[in-house]
């Protein structure tokens, strides 16, 4: 189904939560809500939910205007953060719920949860409380509930937030796979920009209460639009355009129109080749040794610049290199 | 179809906070408000100054409240060091027998106060045991007799603002000290006490306002040294002066509201400390630290022990205190009117508590999601009659109640007294039950509603299994409270309706002391089940539910 969000506002107390937010999220389409704490992306998620009513704006569903619908006629499927399983519910219990307040026949509810656990993994655990579980494991049952509705959407609020590294990586996967699968469009709130980046189809990127760009993953990364989406996914060297002209005249040509103080110019860590140069004009300040990859940090022209570069690379501080700019993105300063 | 259906859970959520709110307002603010505009108004129920120009009329009243002030200010100084002292040696000592010491002082919660003023009676007064047995002059009326009953009755209090205080302080600050070499005595100057500062401030509050609106006590051991509390009796009993009986409780009301007012400040900066605990302390081995606290506190402990002993020694003797031979007649034949008003003070207790605790509960439950501007004022109200001495609310009742279109219904009845003792400590109760449904984390709120379902789901799955034990306590909260007071509840009884605590006032007053005695045994007995079948319930629903 497709969701359209129309111009929405949202005010808390005076504070403008969210400012006049649009975007759309296709059929099958994974759509990540990227940004800092208080930028308003779990407001709007909620929003979606229905747990919470816009001061202005249109929610679109399917072509039906739901904006009025309360939330329990949503069919939304929602994962929390944490704790939002029933303390003294079995995980199949848990699972069955919403199939419990539709009043579905037992035999029913008993069948489709079991399916479902097994489908996220726990097949066999449905007897465990959830304080008999990990957090990982508490997470998928949260999912099959969410799951258990065929619902429109799936809603997920920073399911992956509270756990260890190690099953946060595997449950990404999974959650991905499964939503592939079963073809459901699904809008998940993270401000992880990794986790974005891993699993979005398009990423809708906000700060302040205002969306800053949407695109795909490589578009956010390799052509960021505004110097906050380059500072937020990834690492970015920023460059005043008078410096520009300087150090990197080449890359003037692309530059949009605009006065010296409207962009700025962004270069990735690795689109920054280095050379051991006794002749060079960088000085190498720092390097930390990273395994795969090495990160040097560069005094260059009264600039500090980091780099990337292979972890075999060995460069010592207080060498001299050769810098060159391999690719650049102009964005709004 | 989508505004109405929008529109249920509202009405449901504003049904929740409506209905106990308005109870609220019928059973505590309206008569609180009769009580205040009585006292500013004359026979005609005009504008008037007069009732507290007539205060300094008769020279008892301002001498019966210095007496007041007197009383507490001297309670509160020895209440809040033996309370340190004894949560102490709870907390931070290897004492043995540290359950008894806990069982020791749940005895004075059992009773209403008065009992503690009945034992002492009974051991120091003119005829008391002591005087009996060893000739000497013993006088326990006045300043000194009260001093005693309000620390006893005050010590339970005090020790356990301090004792949870205590248990809040996490073991790594004390680990820290230990490793700069502090010695423990600094440990407790550095560590310890900068954290009971607003425990102990709090602590200091409560048992002022409690000495000062206490009437069991004053009535019974209180003798010439009249108090406040004894006065409004009078003036309402005695003479039927209602207007002067509420302006005397307006002047009550004063000290105590800014007793409460001061209390919940220091509480609110306190707070804000260490949110987790961590790991518990466990005292270090000290022979003469445990031996001067676990003196001090049996010191401290004994004359409960002694009070509540002779107590029911004396509702085991035949004529008290002239002819001492045992007997269960005081049990059995001798209590005047049997044991209709331990029945009736049982169903109104009864009534109270399963009345009180859904109408907590939905209030409670009500707040979370209302608007600020509706959650501050219901918030405050809720908290208020913490703040109100029993003996105010009741006049007020008296007031309300006795005449008006309500009174058909309500006059003389066991509803009546439920809800007065109800709302005399709705403060506990609903501030237990709002820190129980803390623990309900909102994210089950919104899965309920998000996955279809209604207000009676969200209470039903989300919040219940968290609030469950604190519902549990305030059920027998409200109930053994309901079951002990006295201040309250005594302009409301009629000879129909006749109270345990007010029957065992009225025996004294006569000289039975010993079915006094058999009376105030039945009321403890009855605490001590309920007490039990309490901490059985919290035990068994612990052991059953897997809430982290």
């Amino acid at each position: 189904m497709h969701l359209r969000i129309d111009d929405i506002a949202k005010s808390w107390g005076g504070h403008t939560v969210l400012d006049h937010v649009s975007f759309n999220a296709g059929e099958n389409e994974f759509v990540c809500l990227l940004g800092p704490s208080g930028c308003g992306k779990t407001t709007l998620l909620r929003l979606v939910a229905g747990l919470t009513a816009p001061d202005a704006g249109r929610i679109v569903l399917g072509g039906r205007d739901i904006t009025e619908v309360p939330a329990r006629e949503r069919r939304m499927g929602l994962v929390f953060q944490a704790y939002s399983l029933f303390p003294d519910m079995t995980a199949a219990a848990n699972v069955g719920y919403p199939m419990r307040l539709r009043r579905d026949p037992p035999a029913k509810i008993a069948a489709r949860s079991s399916e479902l656990l097994e489908r996220v993994g726990l097949g066999g655990l449905g007897a465990r409380f959830p304080d008999e579980l990990s957090g990982g494991q508490q997470q998928r049952v949260a999912l099959a509930r969410a799951l258990a509705t065929e619902p429109a959407m799936l809603l997920l609020d920073e399911p992956l937030s509270a756990l260890d590294p190690a099953i946060r990586g595997q449950l990404r996967t999974e959650i991905r796979s499964l939503q592939r699968a079963l073809g459901i469009p699904t809008i998940m709130v993270t401000h992880d920009q990794e986790e974005a980046l891993a699993m979005a189809d398009t990423i809708v990127c906000m700060n302040h209460g205002r969306i800053e760009q949407t695109g795909s993953p490589r578009d956010l990364y390799e052509r960021p639009r505004t110097r906050f989406v380059a500072e937020f996914i990834g690492r970015a060297n920023l460059f005043p355009t008078s410096f520009v002209r300087d150090a990197l005249p080449g890359f003037l040509e692309r530059r949009p129109p605009g006065t010296d103080a409207t962009y700025e110019l962004c270069l990735r860590p690795e689109d920054v080749a280095i050379a051991a140069d006794a002749r060079g004009d960088g000085v190498v300040e720092d390097t930390t040794f990273l395994g795969n990859l090495a990160r040097v940090t560069l005094a260059w022209r009264g600039r500090r610049v980091v780099v990337e570069v292979s972890g075999r690379d060995a460069l010592t501080r207080g060498q001299t290199v050769s810098v060159d700019a391999l690719r650049g993105a102009w964005v709004c300063a | 179809m989508t505004a109405s259906a929008r529109s249920r859970p509202r009405f449901a959520g504003a049904l929740l906070l409506g209905v106990p709110a308005l109870a609220l307002l019928l059973f505590f603010v309206h008569p609180l408000a009769t009580v205040l505009w009585r006292s500013v108004t004359d026979a005609d129920g005009a504008l008037t100054l007069a009732n507290f120009m007539r205060l300094s009329d008769d020279p008892g009243l301002p001498r019966a409240a210095w007496h007041s002030v007197a009383i507490g200010l001297a309670t509160t100084a020895c209440t809040v060091p033996i309370g340190l002292v004894v949560a102490m040696a709870l907390h931070r000592s290897r004492l043995r027998g540290k359950r008894l010491i806990r069982g020791v002082l749940v005895l004075p919660m059992l009773a209403p106060s008065l009992v503690l003023g009945l034992g002492l009676v009974c051991l120091l007064g003119h005829n008391g045991l002591v005087h009996r047995l060893t000739g000497l002059p013993t006088d326990i009326y006045g300043f000194w007799g009260l001093l005693l009953a309000n620390t006893m009755y005050g010590l339970p209090q005090a020790t356990i603002i301090v004792s949870a205080a205590l248990a809040r302080t996490p073991a790594r600050h004390y680990d820290a000290a230990t490793s700069m070499g502090a010695t423990d005595w600094r440990q407790f100057v550095d560590v310890t006490l900068p954290r009971l500062r607003f425990a102990l401030l709090a602590a200091a509050f409560l048992v002022f306002t409690e000495t000062l609106t206490d009437f069991g006590s004053a009535v019974v051991v209180g003798g010439g040294y009249r108090v406040l509390a004894m006065e409004i009796y009078s003036e309402v009993v005695g003479q039927l002066d209602f207007a002067m009986g509420a302006t005397l409780g307006v002047l009550l009301l004063a000290p105590a509201l800014l007793s409460v007012w001061l209390g919940r400040m220091a509480k609110r900066r306190q707070d804000s400390g260490d949110a987790s605990p961590g790991r518990p302390l466990v005292p270090a081995h000290d022979l003469r630290r445990d031996t001067l606290l676990g003196a001090v506190t049996w010191i401290a402990l004994l004359p409960v022990i002694a009070v509540v002993a002779t107590v029911a020694y004396v509702s085991l003797v035949k004529l008290w205190p002239y002819d001492r031979a045992l007997t269960l007649a005081n049990y059995m034949a001798g209590m005047p009117d049997g044991y209709g008003p331990v029945a009736t003070s049982l169903g109104v207790s009864l009534l109270a508590a399963c009345v009180g605790t859904p109408m907590v509960f939905a209030l409670a439950a009500g707040l979370r999601r209302a608007p600020v501007a509706v959650a501050r004022p219901v918030q405050f109200l809720a908290s208020l009659p913490a703040a109100v001495p029993g003996m105010v609310l009741g006049l007020g009742y008296v007031l309300t109640f006795n005449h008006g279109p309500l009174s058909p219904w309500l006059y003389g009845s066991a509803l009546l007294v439920a809800a007065c003792s109800l709302y005399h400590y709705h403060a506990q109760s609903f501030l237990t039950m709002q820190t129980g449904m803390r623990q309900a984390p909102e994210a089950l709120e919104d899965a309920v509603l998000v996955f279809g379902g209604e207000t009676r789901h969200v209470l039903r799955d989300a919040i219940l299994p968290f609030a469950a034990p604190a519902a549990v306590s305030t059920f027998f909260y409200l109930f053994m409270r309901s079951l002990v007071t006295l201040s309250g509840v005594i302009f409301l009884v009629t000879p129909e309706l006749g109270l345990a605590s007010v029957t065992v006032m009225r025996l004294d007053e006569n000289g039975f002391l010993a079915q006094a005695a058999a009376y105030a045994m039945c009321v403890v007995l009855a605490g001590g089940l309920a007490l039990g079948a309490m901490r059985l319930l919290l035990h068994l629903i612990k052991d059953r539910r897997h809430v982290a």
